[in-house]
């Protein structure tokens, strides 16, 4: 069942993982359960563990999760914790550790409840940007959890091994960086929905970066035959989508629109900055998740001025910013990114708020074909 | 005789299908039904009669536009096109230098904002939630047992409306029961419902949105009282269109013979 086509290839990349990650489990090498684009998957691969991303991008769970947590709570932490308690994703029942953030509230006390079941291991993100106090206290954060990754897994992580585990997903960041800066082309010559297929889940998987390599590739031949302009251009950003809530995406596309780039951490965001490869290796691994721009930080102008960059390297006609219901933080800073978005890049901007469930995909479809009718003109 | 520029512009909405014949000047003939159980095929048989109507084949027809939101199921519009465009044309037809349109309909409420001549330059529209358009206006009417029309033509002016609280229209409704209970009286009620149907559209507006005059559009334009609370509520002066509820087929019409 080898194929050597990267678009079904990703289509089907969960299953691809699920082999890989099921065949060394069982050669003892043990599993990381993440939920952010803030875990530092480095020190996990140090650590001779395979850090997986459990986070629940399907509506079939959310259900389950609001029998115990409120039902007006983002669909990505529904999503997730009824994976979660209806022991319904084996990357779960494979994890022999689950490691979180203190980012946004819903997903912290989440991580409270999962804690009665499971290990879980919170990492105190501190939230000011701009504070060099904060980072040094992610720093010693980074630096306690070296200490618990060791006597869990009873290793030691040298800091060779950090090294090598910064330059492996440095090298997988590049090459997803690589992927989705083909949405620069104008006219474009990758949809939204290809790129979205290649956010896989288990970081380090050497198959993974061979087909992102055929991917590339594959769509710049594709796209050297491609001369007539798409629809109108998107910048999509907000909050993270995933395969099975990639509604917004979808509807965009349907509606004549191309997905050019998504800032989100499902996008671009977590891929735009590597890892320096030189100096103390946690200093460097804390701050390149620290300049992350989640709207979990405040003030949160790194999201502002990587908008900013995008737009001029993508040439966008009109910006979305996705906002998943009861997101308060994304919800709140929309108000920051339309401002800008409007006075400053002088760009049509639509704020959409939804949930993973498909009941409004007609309303949405106004707004955004109306959206995209003002930006095609 | 000269080539006929005839267009046709059908909006299927939530609640009725409004089909509009016009001839790149004015309307030649207008067609309102209910929307009902099967949208698509009440759409085409109303389209097909007033085409026999009118004496005007199909294939005479410069373009037919769909708008609303069955617009991408009728299989005989040559092109479809979103509602909040549609209903800026609509409007710049009536008024050319409007600038901005309030349009509650049954399902949703929508701002747009727009250049003279009809361009849309921005708008925002009501979330999945029924408080803030004509659904809302429907069962207020339905637990005070007063049918709408007869609502309709009161002034309200001179009432100063009840709060209402709750941001849900199911909550909404539990909080009206209450008031009754309270011996409130229907005028203040109703006062206060249009105020809150007011504060909800005008909440969708955001800064980028103001002018001295608001076409105000959609069937819940019918209702004075709640044009009255919008006057309010935006101190802008609101005008309601002849025939509030069918801009958007007009603009459809208007759309079809520009494209
Ligand atoms: S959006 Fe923020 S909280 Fe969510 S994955 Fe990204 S960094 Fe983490
Ligand atoms: S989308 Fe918002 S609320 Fe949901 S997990 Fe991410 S930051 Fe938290």
């Amino acid at each position: 069942m080898k194929t050597q086509d990267p678009f079904k290839y990703f289509r089907d990349a969960i299953d691809y993982e699920l082999e890989f990650v099921e065949k060394e489990k069982s050669r003892g090498r043990k599993i990381v359960g993440i939920y952010c684009e803030y875990t530092p998957r480095e020190i996990i691969l140090a650590a001779g563990a395979i850090p997986v991303c459990l986070c629940g991008t399907s509506n079939s769970t959310v259900a389950a999760a609001e029998k115990i947590l409120p039902s007006n709570l983002c669909p990505l932490i529904k999503s997730s914790f009824g994976y979660f308690i209806t022991d319904s994703c084996p990357f779960i029942t494979m994890s022999d550790l689950i490691v979180a953030e203190t980012t946004c509230d819903g997903k912290k006390k989440m991580y409270e409840i999962m804690g009665q079941r499971k290990h879980v291991e919170v990492l105190e993100l501190t939230q000011k940007s701009d504070s060099a106090l904060s980072l040094k206290h992610w720093v010693d954060e980074l630096r306690k959890f070296r200490k618990t990754l060791e006597r869990e897994f009873k290793v030691k992580i040298t800091d060779s091994d950090l090294r090598r585990a910064i330059k492996l997903m440095n090298r997988e960041r590049a090459l997803l960086r690589k992927a989705f800066d083909l949405g620069m082309r104008n006219p474009s010559i990758v949809t939204g929905l290809e790129l979205a297929l290649i956010r896989f889940r288990v970081a380090g998987f050497e198959k993974h970066l061979e087909m992102l390599e055929k991917f590339i590739s594959d769509v710049e031949k594709r796209g050297k035959s491609r001369k007539k302009p798409g629809g109108p251009r998107i910048l999509l950003t907000g909050c993270p989508t995933g395969s099975g809530s990639g509604k917004v995406i979808e509807i965009i596309e349907e509606c004549g629109g191309v997905v050019v780039v998504q800032e989100a951490c499902s996008g671009i965001k977590s891929v735009y900055e590597l890892t320096e490869e030189k100096g103390d290796p946690i200093e460097a691994i804390a701050r390149r998740h620290f300049h992350l721009p989640c709207s979990c930080l405040t003030p949160n102008r790194g999201r502002i001025e990587l908008i900013a960059k995008l737009a001029e390297d993508f040439r966008p006609d009109a910006v979305i910013d996705l906002i998943w219901q009861a997101c308060h933080t994304y919800n709140v800073e929309s108000h920051i990114v339309g401002e800008f978005v409007k006075n400053r890049l002088k760009l049509p901007f639509l704020k959409v708020e939804t949930d993973y469930s498909p009941s409004d995909r007609e309303q949405l479809k106004v707004r955004i074909s109306a959206l995209l009718e003002i930006a095609g003109k | 005789m000269k080539k006929a520029r005839i267009t046709c512009g059908v909006d299927i909405g939530a609640r009725s299908i409004d089909i509009i014949l016009f001839d790149g000047r004015k309307i030649i003939d207008s067609i309102v039904i209910n929307t009902g159980a099967k949208p698509r095929e009440r759409a085409l048989s109303a389209y097909q009669n007033l085409l026999v109507k009118n004496g005007i084949r199909k294939n005479k027809l410069l373009k037919t536009v769909s708008t609303g939101y069955g617009r991408n199921h009728f299989t005989d519009a040559d092109e479809a096109i979103s509602e909040i465009a549609c209903h800026a044309a609509g409007v710049a037809y009536y008024f050319p230098d409007a600038e901005l349109v309030i349009d509650i309909g049954g399902q949703d409420s929508k701002v747009i904002g727009m250049l003279p001549g009809g361009k849309v330059v921005d708008f925002g529209m009501n979330d999945r939630c029924a408080a803030g358009t004509g659904r809302f206006i429907e069962m207020v009417s339905d637990i005070l047992d007063i049918k709408i029309e007869d609502i309709s033509k009161m002034s309200f002016r001179k009432v100063s409306g009840c709060e209402i609280n709750s941001m849900c229209a199911v909550f909404a409704e539990s909080e009206i029961v209450g008031l009754l209970q309270n011996d409130v009286p229907v005028e203040k009620l109703l006062k206060g419902v249009f105020v809150s149907v007011a504060k909800r559209v005008v909440s969708l507006m955001g800064k980028s949105f103001s002018s001295r005059e608001i076409i105000f559009t959609g069937g819940v334009a019918m209702i004075n009282g709640v044009a009255e609370a919008l006057e309010q509520e935006t101190e802008s002066r609101i005008t309601v269109p002849s025939n509030p509820q069918i801009t958007g087929a007009l603009g459809a019409a208007i759309l079809a013979g520009k494209r």
